[in-house]
């Protein structure tokens, strides 16, 4: 899909280039987006801020990069932006604390029905903001390394390591008090 | 092995429990690995956690997804955006226009009126130096003295011409000036 874009690009169709654009990363922008800010609405927004950007910047896209990479990056400066907006003390990193407690509240949608999973998305919540993007995102992204990769800008290793810390962290945080003390 | 404690699992093993259940291990480390795990019932049970952990959040974590009307909604937010990219901003561009050839004119109107100013003040000192050379001159001997009449008068014509020649070229000067500036 991206070697036809580059094809068009190289030949000077933007615009067409574009069509094929939309439909082929708007989902992706949209979950990474997702990830980042922890809200649909805003996700939605900076999805639609992203692809703006991407059309007004695909005649100078010069090929260096991979059209997926530059993509990602214009999407989580976006992102970052629009976090820089909102409140630029907010700090995500500290679980202790009562943004993050909300952050981790407001992950989940719908109704209390399920308190098993709430307390797993509360957990979630409680993991440093780059380890709960990483795991938001594989989830979403069917599991896949590569495409998280891709997605944050990280080696890949580096993203394996991240989800491993991450799922580890939660194995602790969810085993019961006298497993934790034995 | 400890089949109490599954805080964690063999170091050595750790990762590769993970990508044997990810089943991206090489087929030969995978069994070598699947070997150690029937015989450490500690990497055992961490690894069941770790599968448990894993289904859990791949069904727990919500999946939003876009509205169906984003691609839509993008279309027109462009269409908006090429509109004011293409087109120019005439009223925007005349009225900039406008303001600035209204400030160079007040700038030449307030030279024009300077210069006109200097040039009957140069008259009015002009003919006060004449006035007074006239009377000053009158007592006095010699070359000037010895003049009577219209030589006399000649004289002081041409020198209070001199006179009003060099402001009324200082003024021009100065008015001329204050619009070149403006290009």
């Amino acid at each position: 899909m991206d070697a036809g874009i580059e094809d068009l690009l190289a030949a000077g169709h933007h615009a067409r280039a574009f069509d094929l654009v939309v439909p082929a990363y708007k989902d992706r922008v949209f979950r990474l987006a997702w990830s980042i800010l922890r809200d649909r609405a805003a996700a939605e927004d900076a999805t639609q801020e992203t692809l703006v950007r991407v059309w007004k910047a695909l005649p100078g896209f010069d090929g260096r990069a991979a059209l997926g990479t530059w993509i990602y990056a214009i999407t989580r400066n976006t992102c970052l932006m629009e976090l820089r907006r909102r409140r630029p003390t907010v700090s995500f990193d500290d679980p202790d604390s009562a943004e993050a407690q909300h952050a981790a509240a407001s992950v989940a949608t719908g109704p209390a029905e399920d308190p098993e999973r709430d307390n797993l998305l509360r957990l979630v919540g409680q993991l440093p903001a780059n380890q709960q993007e990483a795991v938001r995102l594989f989830y979403l992204e069917d599991r896949s390394y590569e495409i998280v990769s891709e997605q944050l800008g990280m080696p890949l290793g580096t993203v394996k390591n991240l989800l491993h810390r991450a799922r580890k962290r939660l194995m602790e945080l969810a085993r019961p008090a006298e497993v934790k003390a034995a | 092995m400890n089949e109490m404690n599954v805080t964690s699992p063999c170091a050595d093993y750790e990762h590769d429990l993970v990508e044997l259940l990810e089943g991206s291990l090489a087929p030969e480390h995978a069994r070598i690995v699947r070997e150690h795990v029937d015989a450490c019932a500690r990497c055992r049970a961490w690894q069941r956690e770790f599968a448990t952990l894993d289904a859990r959040l791949a069904v727990a974590l919500p999946r939003p997804e876009l509205s169906a009307d984003f691609e839509q909604r993008l279309r027109d937010r462009l269409d908006g955006s090429t509109r004011n990219a293409t087109t120019p901003a005439p009223d925007l561009r005349s009225a900039a226009d406008r303001e600035y050839q209204r400030l160079v004119d007040s700038i030449r109107r307030g030279a024009r009126r300077h210069a006109l100013l200097d040039a009957v003040a140069s008259a009015t000192v002009t003919g006060c130096v004449l006035a007074a050379t006239h009377r000053l001159l009158a007592p006095l001997g010699g070359f000037v003295g010895t003049l009577e009449g219209p030589a006399r008068w000649i004289m002081l014509g041409a020198f209070g011409s001199a006179v009003a020649v060099a402001a009324l070229a200082w003024s021009a000067r100065r008015g001329a000036l204050t619009p070149r500036l403006l290009h």
